[in-house]
Parts: structure tokens; C-alpha cells; sequence
């Protein structure tokens, strides 16, 4: 190495330690379709042996509520209700071995922290979030569209807003790496619109007179710090953002009718055509939620035959529409969409098989009422992830499990650093991928020692 | 031809020199196990003999040091620790291909701290002040220049922001006399309640204390004792005794009882080891994070000293873990310092908080004061005189000074405001701030560049503005004003460094990002405010009716409504959702509600040409009919005319949606006339400052609000931009927000 070369180096080089393998991308953007409170797996996409409801059932017989459906694979069946994403099943990879950890008595915004960043709390480091990871080492992809978009997820929905907080964060790698939160998808603009009550033309003229009023600062004119600088920049970057051709891609209105129509009236569904425009856009890493609520959406303590059917509506239109979007505009093969929850469900099996935990659903002897017939507890030592696009296989089916109760994997058990590692390796990123925080090294995976699946990619 | 140039002006750089850029690398990296004091396998790199072993000069890549620390040939160093980075490699490299030089004159630097403080004699100075004894000889030793003193109004706007977290007023500035400094420090810190209101803060991030948030797990608010130890200045030495040996019940528990989450907890974050980490981290200064689940790879501590430590906190035999898993042994209460004194590993748990308490503060123990006298000074200047200050094996750019201020701490019965008072009242405080890049190595060339925190930046608007925030009480009765500290962190108060308090936080990111400056050009909570507050200031506020009714916030209750309203015109009826799990499937609303006269009486439903719902109150045996409404709902209903004198009813909600996953958190109320939505609940305290004037001059009020943003007169020429924004109340909105976003608000001067 030449004297320039290291000059250069030493430019480029920032507080990460830097990968020594290069992993060739497959992807430059992840969608991450969140199934937020818990995915029932055997009512989505890895049904078992299906029991109707009749009044005094006895509930260890219920593995399934709903009938399995074919898809255009062969070898994968999946739920009755998810009839759309059937027919796009050819496109992706289904895993049904996902593991969520083993982390006692369940707190669903414990094992979505755990999900999202990798690492369960309490941490001595604030973790972030997946997105703030592919943020901080890839950048944005477009210099106007923040590389790091939230859709979806309310942070003040009552006792567990706090432990959602904590996770929706870039945390030790600082706010420049994200969420840009989109609250409300059905009104995504406001995101990239002035304030409600400010005008655009008056907006436009509240910055340009900002922007003299400074100049006419004695104070500013005389000196300013490299500080004081990087906030008048970071000004201009918010209004040049706002003012920016590719912040269109947030406007929902300006969507043809037509296929905005396909994607549905309902906000997840708004949700995945907002993702879409902004994949086309420029974004780098966008979160799709039908959003956590307790007791809302997936998850399911009572009803859940009903809800499940819901939920499956609420998704299979909006998921399947997304995946053919994208592909007819040639950006699935570099676009990697995930489906994926903190965890399974079952009716009877609270947390693991092999270490159940503290029940927080009773179960009656017999079922007599539609209210108890469904998968209400949660179960961690299954659950599917399905991924489109991004260079996994097309119809391909990864991992299997046990067609009686308790359902456990009996092939290829996936655990969060192993899934993690295969995003991160779909997008680049080397496991042992991190950065140093107080002196010590602070993986993209835990330990750096996450192994991508290597037998779902093309 | 370019790469001539570029070529040319590389080389007129000096070689990579060992003692300012390798052997900082290989200290930090090497050092645990590769020091002076214990070098693993006889090999010392933290001295040029020892490092010369494995380099042959001019040859990297024939170099056994960047064999392994490459990983060309296995093991790659640092043993089980993170590869070096790319950069720290090019430069050993580039030091090597230069042949190695010995260190250029220099000394080495092998900083050590000693446990106990220095008595540092003060240097010969003609400056008054022990502080700038220290740093005027610093200076004229190194041959630098004196950087200037800021101007009288700089420095009470320091000081203001620096005391009660608030800037002066424009009469506080005219008021200051020059050389009145002492007496100003004097004043602002005599105001004990303000003190507190801004000083809280920066222990909320040290103790990890927040407000409003809930979490499924042991958290423990310690905010009642903080505060009053924050106002009755709470001796340091007592305040750390306090925190790690505190009083049932009334002590601040909460710094030993952590951050949990509902669940199994890694071995390493177990309540204990939580305060292991914590204490040790905040009041000394040293990181036990590592080796809280494995002996570190980059320090001197190993897994039995934060069990060592842990086990001064725990109520049971405390199992090690490596890794989380057992390693069979039982911890032994022993001190980082074990040269300090011990306690018997058997004695029972008071007597062994009661020693930790006592190690910690003990006169013999240095660090405790080094520690908070560095993070004070931080807070004051913008950097430590150790940086990070998490760190404090490491050399400060001022030895003596640092333990000249700690032990003069210590001798002042470790008075927090005498520490405070020290350091603002020298001239040192005063200099300019040093907006040139720091240099590497660090060189004290003045105060570091200063953002306002998020709680000073939101209470330096509300001042100025007169919009403060209010505290909702969670019954009935009125609201409090309350300071930024007080209300649960907002997408503003985090986009402006405000931390999620789940770790210890020594030093917000407050760095300006695209994102964090999107919350405040198009955010809802700043905008929101700025309307107001220009408002106000152009006296165009409505008044608020006061209320007629408040339920106060209820769940399940049935709560009865009887109010006069003789003379009014419309009547407005608010539902306001407090905390409900699921406010769409609240089944709230005015039940059995009746306006009656002279003329009879009609039902609110008949006269809204409503149908109401049969619903039924928790406890009652009959259903009653309700005007049944979403959470949140105002209606306003006509009665001009009507000669209605009462309004009768009950508030509440449907007994049916009295689920857990619902759980209805409401609060309605009634008003005679349109309520102020940002002011439904009256207010029952003063605001923190008194609420400005409106003022019909907006000239006049274009330049008080110059004088109050930036603590000086604005020119004549921003006087021109600015009268030109703010002819309209929407342009003195305008104006205020440019104000703030101003780079010479946000920053202090």
C-alpha cells in the first residue's frame, strides 16, 4: 500500500471493524413484513391434520382449524384463506423452522426486541434494530429516500409501549441510521409533507428567510463550528428530503386507482403498497407491521379461529400484490421480501415442548364455544418465515416439522442468528459484521457467529 | 499530473510516529494481555524493545505483528477479541515500511492512575482561580495561544442554561454587572427547585431513571429521592451511600433493581449484575460489561471481579456463569480495589451493602471522586478532563488539575454546587469554545462545542414562548406545568438526544442528523408548539372556558353529571381517551343524559336525533339508554334559546367492554363553550417562569424575542429579514421556528 492508498483508507474507514469476506449482494433492499403478536404457523403456512369445530371437542385434537390448500409448488400446502400468496408460492422459500428463543415467561415485546435486534433484554448496549444494521453498512440507496423506513407501528399503545420503544431504535449506533417512522400508512405524505397548518409556498419561504436570517447573524457570520455547520446541513438535507422528487413515493394518492385497489383499503395492506413505492424509490431496509397491539391482529388469545381468518385476509391479498408488483417492474430478483413473527402458536403447548413456560391462556377440557377454538398460547419452538425475491430459491420449501402435537422440528432448526445472518448475507453483510462500542465489539450476529442458510439462495 | 500532486503532498507528511499513533493502537488492543505488567509468552508491546521482537522494519508483511493481527497466520490477534480495524492495521503497516522509527523524543505515555487522589501543588500564576493556575500553565507550557473570553451576555447565558436548564431573560442579561460573575453562580445555584429541575436530568441518564414508562419486569422510579437530593444538595459521599445501600422503602431502590424485562435474563444481566455493572460504571468509572460473562479481552478484569462485585448486592449465593453457563463456583463479595478493604463473603446482605457503600466512598478511594468531578466537568465544558469519561484508566489532559479538583471536592464534604461553583466561577469556564476539529492527541484549547439538551431546548421554548406542558393528574383535580424532565420522552425529545433510559448513558448522541432535523422541520410536536406560542405572543389566544365537569380519569366507574347551564349557547361534550388498551372497542358514552327548565325536560339523545343504545353500568341490575360515542369524541350541542338551566346524566362506559384487552382509560368532560383542546384540564401550579405578555409592537416583540433566543441584540440587518417574516401571526410563527433552528440557539455561545 502507497501512501495515497492509505490516506484513502483511513478516509473511508470508520468505527466498524471491517468484514474480512466480502459477500457478493443479492439483494439492495430488504421488506420485512412483520406479522406482529404472534403467527399461528398451523393456520398460515404449515397446516396440519385439520378438525372442525364441533361443541364439546376435545381441544388436543385441534391442530388445525382450517383445511389445507395446494399452492403452484408441489411439496408445499399451506392454510386455507392464503389462496393469493398460493399462487405466488413459486416465487419464494418457505421456512417452517424458525426458533424463537427460549426466553421464559412470554412478554411479546421481549421476543420482538429478541427478533429485531438479535440480542434479548435487558443489554448492557442499546441493540439495533435489523434496519439500523443494514443502514449503518450499506447507506441509503437513494440520497433522498431515508435508508431505514418504519410503516405502520403506533409507539404508544399502551403497557408494553415502552419495550417497543426499545427496540425501534438504532441505539448504539445513533439516530443517522434510523427508523424514519411512517405511524399511519394511510397517510404516509404527512411523513414528507410541512405541518398540516403550513402551506407549501409558505413553507418553501420559511426556509429561504431561515437561511438569511443566518447569513445575517454577526454571531454566525464571524465563526461557526464544525457542529454548528452539520445543523444547518442537516437542515438543508430535511428540506432537500421534502422537497425531493422521490419523496413523491410516500403520496399514496398519486397511485393509479387501479393498483392501489389491488392492494386493499386496510392500513397493512396501504402499508405494502406504500413499501413497494418506496423499494422503487430508493429505500434500502422498509418495515411493514399490521402493528402490536396487545390482544389485536395475530395475537390471538381467544377467537382464533376467526381472527386467524382475518388476519389471513387482511394479507394474503396485499403480500401476494406486492411480490407481483415488484416482479413485473424487475426489482423482485433484487428485493428481498420477509413474512415473518416473534413466534408460532398452538392450542395447547405454552413456549417450548421440551420447556413450557407459565400459561397465560386457559384451555377448557372440551370446547364448547367458537370463542375457545383456535390457537391461543404462545408457542416458540415453531414458527414459518416465508421470503420472496433476493436470490432465494423459487418454491422451495426449507426445514419440516412433526405432523402430531407438539409439532416440534424434526429437520433444520433456524435460530434467530442463523435467520439473521442469512438477511444480512442475502444483502451483503458478513455476519461478523459490527462496531466497537466502550472499546468492545458489537456484532451484527451474536458473537459474529450467526451461519447464513446457504441452501436457500439461487 | 494529479497523481504528482497528490503523490507530493503525501510525502511531505512525517513518518507514522510510535509514540503518538502505534502505540496507542497497541496499548488499546494488545495491552491487557500483552503489558508491561504481565506480558503473555515474555512479549511486551507497550514498549518499542518489546514490539521491535516482531517487526522486521520495512517489511509489514514479513512482520509477525501483521501476520497476526491480519490473521495471515493463525491465531489471529487480539485471542478471542475483535480484529483490529482495517485502519489501525495501515497505519502499523506504514509505521513498519518506514523502518520502524523509534519513538521521536517523546516519552512513551504509560498513564496509570493511582487509587488515591495526588495533592497537586498549584502551579506559580498570577491568575487567581486554582482552576486557571492549572490550565493558564497548560497552556503556556505547550506555548499555546490564550484562547479569548466569551462577552458578559455569553457568559449568563451559560450560566442560566448551565444552572436551571433555562435561558436569562433579556432583563436578566441588562442586569448582570461585569465582574458579578461569583454572584450570578451564587444566585442561579441558591434556587434550589431549579437546580433540581435541570441537574436531574443528567443523573436520570446516569442512574437510569425515567419518567412515564411501563415496563412487564422490576423497574423502580427513584425520581421523589433524586429530587430531593438534588434540592437539599445531597452530599455526594451520602448520595452514592444511599444508592447502593438504600433505605427500604423511602431509598432510592431503584439504581440496584435495574432495568428487567417478564422472563429468564441472560446469567450477565441478572438484577446484580445489573448493579455490578452500573455502579462500577457510573461512580468509578470502569467497565465490568465484558466481564460480566467472560474474563475481558480488552482490560484487566475478569469474571470473578464483577461477580466479586455483584455479590456485595445479592440476597443469595450468587452462581458464576461463564457464557451462561455455571462454571460451580459461588461468588465471593470482593472490591474492584481489593487494597481498599474487603467484608466477610458470609456476612449477611445489609452488612455487605453497608461495605459496598463504604468501598465506594471511602477517602481512600480516589476514583469515586475523580469520576463524578470528571463528569461534572464535562457537563460544564463539553468534554472531560478524561474523555470518555467511562474510562478512567485513561490520562486526562490534566492530571494535577483533575485531582487537584477532586480532592478539593472531597475536602468541601464532596458539595456537588461547590464543585459546580469551582469550575463556573473561573476564568477557564469563560473561555471561547473551541469550535476548531479536536486534535489527536486531545489538546485543551477551551470548552468543547455545546448543544442544548433535548429538556433545554424544549424549556428554553416553552419560556419563551409561555407554552409549557402540563402534567395530567391520573384523577380528578387540575394539571401541573410541568418542565421537559417531567413528561415522557416524545419522537422530539429523542430525535434531540434524549436517551431511552434502558442503559447508563454518560454521553447523549446529540450529533444534528437528517432525521433528528425532519422532527424539527416537519414535525407535529415543535409545529404544534410554535403556533401556540405565536399566538400567545400576538395575543390572539382564545380564552379557555373553564370547565363545568371533569370526571377525572376512570375505568369502569359510573359517574354522575349535574351542571348549571343557564345562558349558554352550545354545550360542548368531551370524551378524551387517556391510556386505553383499545380505545376503537371502548363502548363509552352519556347515559340517561336530560337537559331540564322551565319548560320541561329533553333527552341529549332526542335533541342530538339520536337513537341511544341499552347499556348497562358495571354493577347496576337495568340497562340505561346511552348517546353512545367513539373514544375520542366532542360533540357540541345546541341549546341557544332553550331555557335549559341543568344538564343531567351519568359518564361511563358499557359493562361489556370491561375486558383486560380493552381496559377503558377515559376522562370526560363539559365546557360551556369550545374548549381549548391543549388546555382541557385547568392548571393548579405556576408555570416554571412567568408566562410572557402578549405584545401588540411586533417590533418591539421581534426584538425581545432576539434578545431572548440569543441573549443579545439582533443587528439591523436581521432586524430587516426579520420584520419582513413576521408581519402575520403565521409569520411570527415563522420567525420563532427560525429562531430555534438557529444554530447559535441550539448551541451555547
Amino acid at each position: 500500500m502507497n501512501r495515497r492508498d492509505f490516506l484513502t483508507t483511513l478516509a473511508a474507514a470508520g468505527t466498524a471493524s471491517a468484514a474480512p469476506e466480502k459477500i457478493e449482494p443479492r439483494a439492495d433492499t430488504l421488506i420485512l413484513l412483520w406479522m406482529a403478536g404472534g403467527m399461528a404457523q398451523t393456520e398460515t403456512f404449515d397446516p396440519k391434520r385439520y378438525t372442525a369445530f364441533e361443541p364439546g371437542m376435545d381441544p388436543n385434537r385441534v391442530l388445525s382449524t382450517f383445511p389445507a390448500i395446494d399452492t403452484v409448488v408441489d411439496n408445499i400446502k399451506i392454510s386455507q384463506g392464503l389462496e393469493k400468496i398460493a399462487r405466488v408460492m413459486d416465487r419464494g422459500t418457505l421456512i417452517r423452522t424458525y426458533q424463537a428463543g427460549d426466553l421464559g415467561h412470554i412478554l411479546h415485546a421481549r421476543h420482538q426486541y429478541h427478533w429485531h435486534t438479535g440480542y434479548a433484554p435487558p443489554q448492557s448496549v442499546a441493540s439495533p434494530h435489523l434496519g439500523a444494521w443494514i443502514s449503518k453498512a450499506l447507506g441509503p440507496r437513494h440520497p433522498d429516500v431515508p435508508a431505514f423506513i418504519d410503516v405502520g407501528q403506533g409507539l404508544e399503545i399502551g403497557a408494553e409501549s415502552d419495550s417497543l420503544k426499545a427496540f425501534h431504535t438504532a441505539g448504539c449506533l445513533g439516530s443517522e441510521y434510523g427508523p424514519f417512522f411512517v405511524t399511519n400508512p394511510m397517510d404516509a405524505a404527512a411523513a414528507v409533507r410541512p405541518p398540516a397548518h403550513i402551506r407549501h409556498e409558505r413553507f418553501e419561504k420559511r426556509y429561504e428567510r431561515y437561511k438569511r436570517l443566518i447569513e445575517a447573524s454577526p454571531e454566525l457570520r464571524e465563526r461557526t463550528s464544525a457542529e454548528q455547520e452539520s445543523l444547518k446541513k442537516s437542515v438543508d438535507n430535511a428540506h432537500r428530503l421534502l422537497n425531493s422528487p422521490a419523496a413523491k413515493a410516500f403520496d399514496l394518492t398519486l397511485e393509479p386507482g387501479a393498483s392501489a385497489a389491488r392492494y386493499g383499503s386496510s392500513r397493512f395492506g396501504q402499508g405494502c403498497l406504500l413499501a413497494r413505492r418506496l423499494a422503487e424509490a430508493g429505500a434500502r431496509f422498509i418495515e411493514v407491521t399490521t402493528e402490536y397491539i396487545p390482544f389485536r391482529y395475530w395475537d390471538t388469545h381467544e377467537n382464533g379461529h376467526t381472527r386467524a381468518l382475518d388476519n389471513k385476509r387482511l394479507i394474503d391479498g396485499p403480500v401476494s400484490q406486492l411480490v407481483l408488483d415488484l416482479e413485473e417492474r424487475g426489482l423482485l430478483n433484487r428485493t428481498l421480501i420477509v413474512i415473518a413473527s416473534e413466534f408460532g402458536r398452538d392450542m395447547m403447548q405454552e413456549g417450548k415442548p421440551d420447556r413450557p413456560v407459565k400459561d397465560q391462556v386457559t384451555i377448557p377440557d372440551r370446547i364448547s364455544e367458537m370463542k375457545h377454538y383456535g390457537m391461543h398460547r404462545h408457542f416458540t419452538e415453531a414458527g414459518s418465515v416465508l421470503l420472496f425475491g433476493g436470490g432465494v430459491k423459487r418454491g422451495f420449501l426449507y426445514g419440516a416439522t412433526a405432523d402430531e402435537r407438539p409439532c416440534k422440528v424434526v429437520d433444520k432448526p433456524v435460530k434467530i442468528e442463523d435467520l439473521h445472518a442469512t438477511l444480512y448475507h442475502a444483502m451483503g453483510i458478513a455476519p461478523d459484521y459490527g462496531v466497537e462500542v466502550e472499546k468492545r465489539p458489537f456484532y451484527v450476529t451474536r458473537d459474529g457467529k450467526g451461519r447464513a442458510i446457504r441452501e436457500i439462495f439461487s | 499530473m494529479r497523481r504528482l500532486l497528490f503523490a507530493a503532498a503525501a510525502l511531505s507528511l512525517p513518518a507514522a510516529d510510535f509514540g503518538a499513533q502505534v502505540h496507542p493502537i497497541l496499548n488499546t488492543r494488545c495491552g491487557s494481555c500483552h503489558g508491561s505488567a504481565a506480558p503473555q509468552g515474555g512479549l511486551d508491546l507497550q514498549t518499542y524493545a518489546g514490539v521491535r521482537r516482531v517487526v522486521t522494519p520495512g517489511n509489514p508483511d514479513g512482520s509477525l505483528l501483521i501476520q497476526r493481527v491480519a490473521g495471515i497466520k493463525p491465531p489471529r490477534m487480539p485471542l478471542g477479541g475483535a480484529p483490529l480495524p482495517d485502519s489501525e492495521i495501515a497505519v502499523l503497516r506504514e509505521w513498519i515500511r518506514d523502518g520502524a522509527p523509534a519513538p521521536s523524543g517523546g516519552s512513551v505515555s504509560k498513564w496509570q492512575p493511582s487509587l488515591n487522589l495526588a495533592a497537586p501543588a498549584l502551579p506559580e500564576s498570577s491568575e487567581p482561580h486554582p482552576i486557571d493556575k492549572f490550565a493558564f500553565a497548560y497552556f503556556r507550557e505547550r506555548k499555546q495561544p490564550t484562547p479569548p473570553e466569551v462577552s458578559a451576555a455569553a457568559f449568563v447565558r451559560r450560566a442560566y442554561f448551565d444552572l436551571w436548564g433555562l435561558p436569562p431573560s433579556p432583563a436578566d442579561v441588562r442586569a448582570f454587572k461585569d465582574k458579578g460573575n461569583d454572584e450570578l453562580v451564587a444566585r442561579l445555584l441558591g434556587d434550589n427547585a431549579r437546580y433540581a429541575a435541570h441537574w436531574i436530568t443528567f443523573w436520570n441518564d446516569l442512574l437510569r431513571n425515567d419518567e412515564g414508562v411501563v415496563y412487564h419486569g422490576d423497574r423502580k422510579s427513584i425520581t421523589p429521592w433524586l429530587k430531593k437530593a438534588l434540592e437539599d444538595n445531597l452530599p455526594y459521599d451520602q448520595f452514592v451511600r444511599a444508592l447502593l445501600n438504600p433505605e427500604p422503602k423511602t431509598g432510592p431502590e431503584g439504581f440496584l433493581t435495574g432495568v428487567n424485562w417478564r422472563g429468564d435474563v441472560s446469567a450477565s444481566q441478572i438484577p446484580v449484575m445489573q448493579a455490578a455493572q452500573n455502579s462500577a460504571q457510573v461512580f468509578l468509572g470502569v467497565n465490568l460489561k465484558c466481564n460480566s460473562c467472560h474474563d475481558s479481552f480488552i482490560s484487566r478484569w475478569k469474571l470473578k471481579d464483577a461477580y466479586g462485585l455483584a455479590a456485595f448486592f445479592s440476597d443469595q449465593p450468587l452462581k458464576i456463569h461463564r457464557c451462561d453457563i455455571p462454571t460451580g463456583e459461588i461468588a465471593q463479595a470482593k472490591f474492584p480495589y481489593p487494597e481498599l478493604g474487603g467484608v466477610d463473603p458470609q456476612s449477611p446482605l445489609a452488612v455487605r451493602r453497608a461495605a459496598a457503600a463504604k468501598l465506594f466512598t471511602q477517602p481512600e478511594n480516589g476514583r469515586t471522586r475523580r469520576t463524578v468531578v470528571n463528569r461534572i466537568w464535562k457537563q460544564l465544558m463539553g468534554r472531560g478532563l478524561v474523555d470518555p469519561p467511562d474510562d478512567m484508566d485513561a490520562e486526562p489532559w490534566s492530571p494535577a488539575l483533575l485531582d487537584w479538583l477532586a480532592s478539593d471536592f472531597a475536602a468541601h464534604g464532596h458539595d456537588l454546587k461547590h464543585l459546580i461553583r469551582t469550575i463556573m466561577t473561573s476564568r477557564t469556564y469563560r473561555l471561547a469554545t473551541d469550535r476548531e476539529p479536536p486534535a489527536v492527541p486531545y489538546v485543551f484549547r477551551g470548552p468543547a462545542p455545546r448543544r442544548l439538551s433535548a429538556e433545554q431546548f424544549n424549556d428554553a421554548i416553552s419560556a419563551i414562548t409561555g407554552e409549557w406542558r402540563m402534567l395530567v393528574p391520573r384523577t380528578a383535580g387540575p394539571a401541573q406545568y410541568a418542565r421537559d424532565w417531567q413528561i415522557k420522552s416524545s419522537p422530539l425529545g429523542r430525535a434531540l438526544g434524549r436517551p431511552i433510559r434502558d442503559q447508563v448513558v454518560t454521553t447523549r448522541l446529540t450529533a444534528p442528523t437528517t432525521l433528528s432535523s425532519l422532527e424539527l422541520v416537519n414535525g407535529s410536536t415543535l409545529a404544534s408548539l410554535l403556533r401556540r406560542g405565536a399566538q400567545r405572543l400576538a395575543g390572539e389566544l382564545p380564552a379557555a372556558p373553564p370547565g363545568l365537569f371533569d370526571s377525572g380519569t376512570m375505568g369502569n366507574q359510573k359517574i354522575a353529571v349535574d351542571v348549571d347551564v343557564a345562558g349558554v349557547k352550545k354545550l360542548w361534550l368531551v370524551l378524551e381517551d387517556v391510556d386505553s388498551y383499545d380505545a376503537a372497542r371502548v363502548q363509552a358514552g352519556w347515559a340517561a343524559a336530560k337537559f331540564t327548565g322551565p319548560k320541561g325536560e329533553v333527552a341529549l339523545a332526542d335533541l342530538l336525533k339520536q337513537r341511544p343504545v341499552q347499556w348497562q353500568f358495571r354493577g347496576d341490575k337495568e340497562p340505561l339508554p346511552f348517546v353512545a360515542v367513539k373514544t375520542p369524541t366532542t360533540l357540541s350541542v345546541n341549546i341557544s334559546g332553550k331555557g335549559f338551566t341543568r344538564f343531567q346524566g351519568f359518564v361511563g362506559v358499557n359493562q361489556a367492554c370491561l375486558a383486560s384487552d380493552i381496559n377503558p382509560r377515559l376522562r370526560f368532560f363539559v365546557f360551556p363553550d369550545e374548549p381549548d383542546f391543549a388546555r382541557l384540564y385547568a392548571a393548579g401550579s405556576d408555570p416554571p417562569v412567568p408566562v410572557p405578555q402578549p405584545v401588540k409592537n411586533r417590533k418591539a416583540l421581534v426584538r425581545r424575542l432576539f434578545e431572548e433566543s440569543f441573549g443579545r441584540q439582533a443587528s439591523a440587518e436581521e432586524l430587516r429579514v426579520a420584520f419582513e417574516i413576521a408581519r402575520s401571526t403565521a409569520g411570527l410563527e415563522d420567525l420563532l421556528w427560525s429562531l430555534f433552528l438557529s444554530p447559535e440557539f441550539q448551541y451555547l455561545p
